[in-house]
């Protein structure tokens, strides 16, 4: 018998680890969104959010450094399979095309590699530009917090940011497109039928999330920022 | 019909060591009614006749079960028709004029011995790490003392059908023979004579299948759509929970 | 020549359990000492190699596919007859054997088949602990099938793919024996000679089929599971790759070769389209249930089948045979489908083809009843003839499928070459003139699983084994033998291919040794395969060189020996002056056209000795007699 850690090195062990971190990655990616359409809420709502999870001081930390360990695992995976492939086939075919039927190789299967990379450096940005980003502050019900609302709308003035934004959400979806039914089917789905299901709620899942994702940063823009109809600043 | 003429592009391939290359054929007076094979069969007997090499492939009975043909024809494995070996497919699904490239199973794991024949021994190898129940010949009970529900019996039966041939690996971008190693599992495993050594055997035939070098499952589902048998890639699922119930 | 079959004496049903407590046992610590080499891994050679490995005998297997897993046994359809009574319907070891040694036309040894009978139980119950995955009923006991007109249903059956099943099982029990080092599986190896030292069976030389080298090994018995030669008939329901090669080569080596004329023809096969037919599709009998045999009555007549009104339509099954009609045995309806095509009546594009048609059985029953029945048949019609069965009538003609000759062997399976040991449709044993449908399969493992075993045994404990190595002298000669056979092959470089002189046997074969023969086609027959052999060796074209792997040379290889078998059958057939089961002869048969057997003159089993090849086959005929003491002989009547 191996054990787990040798278990979760074995090629079912490593799928079992990118379907769970892969879950665990969407349920944050959910989070996520829930509080970036705070934007749209009360003048206050975003920031009092944000305000909110840096209060819950050692508690984010775990949750923080949880979720880099999730990410650097599932990349880690994700990125071994992928050099792993050309070792499994180094001479590669001349001709290749998918029979399709039952297959569910398509641009979002086959370009996991390639999104998820995207999506790793992303993050790296991303957190660069919000977490560690030069925001001013701003007095909420008398308490003196980040002012990260403005800074995203700043932030998202600047078409680099808003349309590299935009691009890197239609990536997630794609990722999301084949990931969700993928760990699914990593976590031991067997059910042919139920199979077919969960293919077609990942993808309007996928879709769900990118559109929410990209309508930010791509309102923000062309709507002028807090000019912006649905976004109150004060 | 009239007799077609077709355009074939084959990868040739001395042996294992040579690198190999795409040869051109113009091949004609092909008939709507040969199988794939028979097609090439004339190709062979067009090349020995002008004292050329004919091309190697490996094929035996010729009807679909015995999964000795396994060549990826214009980038599909066993050809462009769904639940087909390549020994069941018929010219006339191609037409007049239309070339056809014809490759060599591709991965590391099955490393080319001539042409279109491959070595496919690791998948032996596989079996050979569990995929049995150690029964001794004459130890077997009366066989109708273990009874199997239908709907078990025909399960098994749906992933027993596996014919080997290896247009899994073939098909799979990543060259990984999970389907191939799920089947077997999911054959064995689900029935009560299966149960003994089911943990021991989850584990082995997982190891021996990374081992040989076979790649990861990215759940593509391509080996599914290549199976000539139609196998799901449900005895994937099968075969990850079976590991992990095994490991737990 | 000896030919004792050394049957035990006492009452049938106690033969095989005396023999049991009569043979000589090897102690545990013995075994190991012993080496045994299985060629073939079909059925037969499978479940010994197995068998013979967990007794503790070191084993060596040699197949010719790149895996064990592929012997043609993979391909039967229908299922594997056993006589456990669980329909209780009355069936029995004794009916079981009764039906087998009648349906063989009482050419085949009373002991030998009540053996098979008794030991089908015990391949069910192996074959089911062993995973295989048998159809079952509702209440998840085993089913059965009535097949191939037999009064009870003793056939088990995976779907349509029970060889598949049961050799996967027999495959997977190999493996098994590979994992604990018991087994050395010799995958792509070919088997060109026996060595025979001091009288023996002591090892066999091969050719690699990668790398090329011809390749000696050594072994203290021999057991020879390569299969039938039914691809002497170039079109056949064999596997490509099924050949007579190992077999013959043990006959070249003093090996009986016993009843070889007796070749099965099955009637339902999907006709030949074209000149480049590889091989022939058999479609299931039991489509004769519901599907009604035809030709038009008119001679070249071309219009589509369904304008043929019911009155020109000649159901000559059902005009023939009123009280079987359609369900006539295998033999029978293959014969009268070659009478009305011998006729100028057969249909299709060669006009060597009958209409199988389910008009009637849809207009009767209905179209999702017979889908139900057969629709993965008519799938696989539709595939390989493009035409749609449930709308025109199915084109068939029968084709060559299964051959009860093969080496002589001995109630232990022992070849007249001590060490030697034949087992399944290698052998000749027990299908007498005629198999009954679902029998092979259960050939094959009885052998495999529950005779080899203990008579390899008996052979070892027996003898007095010299130390012999590879480098014996025998081992060079026989090594030097294959090696010149297959330089001069290639050193040949006619302008003939090798399919094409094999076309032209299957030709002389078919038309003259095939469903009826007769003295003179027989003789005739002769003299063209002479002729044809002579042609072979100035003129075949054998590409490429031996150093490598080259299908083209295996073939070639393979061809020389069904020359060789060829004329051999020819002879038999001739020897036989009588009809029984699959072997018709024109001249005895009764002016209704039914076969005549002659049991005073025939009843033995023809055991020919090779004795050279000098432009014709220099044989010697022996005979065993067959005694039969417990059933009466009578004559089959389907009228």
């Amino acid at each position: 018998m191996p054990s787990i850690i040798e278990a979760f090195q074995s090629q079912v062990g490593r799928k079992i680890l990118t379907g769970l971190t892969g879950f665990l990655l969407l349920f944050f990616v959910i989070f996520h969104l829930a509080g970036n359409l705070a934007i749209f809420g009360d003048p206050d709502a975003m920031n009092s959010y944000s305000h909110f999870l840096h209060q819950l001081g050692p508690l984010l930390w775990i949750a923080r450094i949880g979720l880099i360990i999730i990410f650097v695992v599932h990349a880690w995976i994700g990125i071994s399979i992928w050099l792993g492939k050309r070792k499994a086939r180094p001479k590669d075919y001349n001709v290749y095309s998918s029979k399709g039927g039952p297959s569910k190789q398509s641009l979002s299967s086959r370009s996991m590699a390639f999104t998820g990379f995207v999506l790793l450096v992303f993050v790296v940005i991303h957190i660069n530009t919000f977490a560690l980003g030069d925001a001013g502050t701003v007095v909420v019900d008398g308490e003196q917090m980040t002012d990260i609302k403005t800074l995203v709308i700043n932030t998202f003035q600047n078409p680099i940011y808003a349309f590299g934004y935009t691009f890197v959400m239609i990536l997630l979806g794609a990722h999301l497109g084949h990931g969700i039914w993928s760990a699914f089917t990593s976590l031991t789905l067997r059910s042919p039928k139920a199979s077919a299901t969960i293919y077609t709620i990942g993808a309007v899942v996928a879709v769900l999330l990118a559109a929410g994702f990209l309508f930010i940063p791509l309102y923000i823009y062309f709507g002028g920022g807090c000019e912006a109809a649905l976004i109150n600043c004060n | 019909m009239s007799d077609m003429t077709i355009n074939l592009k084959i990868w040739r391939q001395k042996n294992s060591t040579d690198s190999g290359r795409f040869e051109d054929y113009l091949l004609p007076g092909v008939n709507e009614h040969m199988s794939f094979l028979e097609m090439l069969d004339v190709l062979n007997e067009k090349l020995m006749k002008e004292g050329g090499d004919p091309v190697e492939f490996d094929h035996d009975c010729r009807e679909g079960i015995c999964g000795s043909c396994n060549m990826v024809i214009n980038g599909r494995a066993h050809g462009p028709k769904h639940q087909t070996a390549a020994c069941q497919l018929h010219m006339r699904n191609y037409n007049d004029g239309d070339t056809i490239v014809i490759e060599p199973p591709r991965a590391a794991a099955f490393p080319v011995i001539k042409d279109l024949v491959v070595d496919r021994s690791a998948l032996d190898r596989i079996i050979e790490a569990g995929g049995y129940i150690s029964v001794k010949t004459g130890a077997a009970p009366e066989a109708n003392l273990i009874p199997v529900p239908q709907e078990v019996s025909n399960q098994a039966f749906d992933y027993a059908t596996c014919i080997g041939c290896g247009a899994c690996v073939a098909a799979c971008p990543n060259s990984s023979a999970s389907l191939f190693t799920g089947a077997k599992l999911s054959h064995l495993n689900s029935l009560p004579q299966g149960q003994p050594e089911r943990d021991k055997r989850s584990i082995a035939m997982v190891n021996q299948m990374e081992k040989e070098g076979f790649g990861d499952c990215s759940n593509y589902a391509e080996c599914e759509a290549v199976c000539p048998v139609g196998i799901s890639i449900s005895a994937i699922a099968q075969m990850r929970r079976d590991y992990m119930k095994a490991v737990f | 020549m000896n030919l004792d079959p050394k049957i035990p004496s006492g009452p049938l049903e106690d033969k095989w359990k005396q023999h049991l407590k009569d043979v000589k046992l090897v102690s545990p610590n013995n075994k190991r000492k012993y080496s045994v080499i299985v060629v073939g891994t079909g059925l037969a050679g499978a479940s010994a190699a197995a068998s013979l490995a967990e007794l503790g005998y070191n084993v060596k297997t040699f197949c010719i596919q790149d895996s064990a897993r592929r012997a043609h046994s993979i391909a039967a359809q229908g299922g594997i007859n056993a006589a456990k009574n669980y329909q209780n319907d009355g069936d029995s070891v004794w009916r079981l054997f009764y039906d087998t040694i009648k349906g063989g036309d009482y050419r085949s040894r009373e002991a030998n088949v009540y053996r098979l009978a008794e030991n089908s139980n015990h391949i069910i119950d192996q074959a089911v602990a062993q995973g295989v995955p048998f159809g079952r009923e509702y209440g998840g006991l085993l089913d059965n099938r009535s097949f191939g007109g037999a009064q009870v249903s003793r056939t088990f059956y995976s779907r349509g793919q029970t060889g598949q099943q049961l050799l996967l099982g027999a495959y997977q029990a190999m493996m098994k024996e590979v994992h604990s080092g018991k087994i050395q599986n010799y995958p792509r190896q070919e088997m060109l000679d026996l060595v025979v030292v001091d009288g023996k069976a002591r090892g066999i030389i091969t050719r690699n089929l990668v790398s090329g080298e011809i390749q000696k090994w050594y072994a203290d018995a021999v057991v020879l599971c390569t299969g039938g030669y039914g691809n002497v008939f170039y079109l056949s329901t064999n596997a490509k790759n099924s050949n007579v090669t190992a077999a013959w080569r043990c006959h070249k080596r003093g090996a009986a070769f016993a009843n070889p004329c007796f070749v099965q023809i099955h009637p339902t096969c999907i006709p030949v389209s074209g000149e480049y037919q590889s091989k022939l599709t058999l479609m299931s009998e039991s489509l004769r249930n519901d599907g009604r045999v035809w030709v038009p009555k008119a001679k070249g007549d071309k219009r589509k089948p369904n304008d043929i009104p019911e009155d020109e339509r000649y159901y000559f099954l059902e005009e023939r045979y009123p009280s079987f009609g359609n369900l006539v045995p295998r033999d029978v309806a293959s014969r009268n489908a070659k009478l009305v095509t011998d006729d100028g009546l057969g249909v299709g594009e060669t006009g060597l083809a009958v209409y199988l048609d389910f008009r009637d059985a849809i207009k009767r029953e209905g179209k999702d009843v017979i889908q139900a029945k057969y629709g993965n048949l008519f799938d696989m019609y539709e595939n390989i003839a493009d035409e749609n069965p449930y709308e025109t009538p199915m084109k068939i003609f029968p084709a060559v499928h299964y051959t009860m000759g093969g080496l002589w062997v001995d109630y232990n399976l022992m070849s007249n070459i001590p060490g030697l040991f034949v087992a399944g449709e290698a052998n000749f044993s027990d299908h007498g003139a005629n198999r009954l449908g679902a029998s092979a399969l259960m050939q094959g493992l009885s052998d495999g699983y529950f005779i080899i075993p203990y008579t390899v045994g008996n052979y070892l404990a027996d003898n007095e084994f010299s130390k012999v190595s590879t480098d014996h002298e025998a081992f060079k000669e026989a090594a030097e033998t294959s090696s010149k056979q297959l330089d001069k092959l290639l050193s040949i470089q006619g302008d003939k291919t090798i399919i094409e002189f094999h076309r032209e046997l299957g030709k002389i074969m078919w038309d003259k040794v095939g469903i009826s023969r007769s003295k003179e086609g027989l003789e005739s027959a002769i003299s063209q395969i002479r002729k044809l052999r002579e042609e072979f060796w100035q003129n075949v074209r054998v590409p490429g060189e031996a150093g490598y792997y080259n299908k083209y040379l295996e073939y070639a290889l393979r061809l020389v020996d069904y020359f060789e078998l060829a004329e051999l059958m020819a002879l038999d057939a001739i020897d036989r002056n009588e009809s029984c089961g699959c072997h018709l002869r024109d001249e005895y048969q009764s002016e209704e056209g039914e076969a005549i057997r002659n049991d005073d003159d025939y009843a033995y089993v023809a055991a020919w000795e090779y004795l050279g090849v000098n432009g014709k086959l220099e044989t010697k005929l022996h005979k065993e007699p067959l005694e039969f003491e417990f059933v009466e002989m009578k004559q089959r009547s389907y009228k």
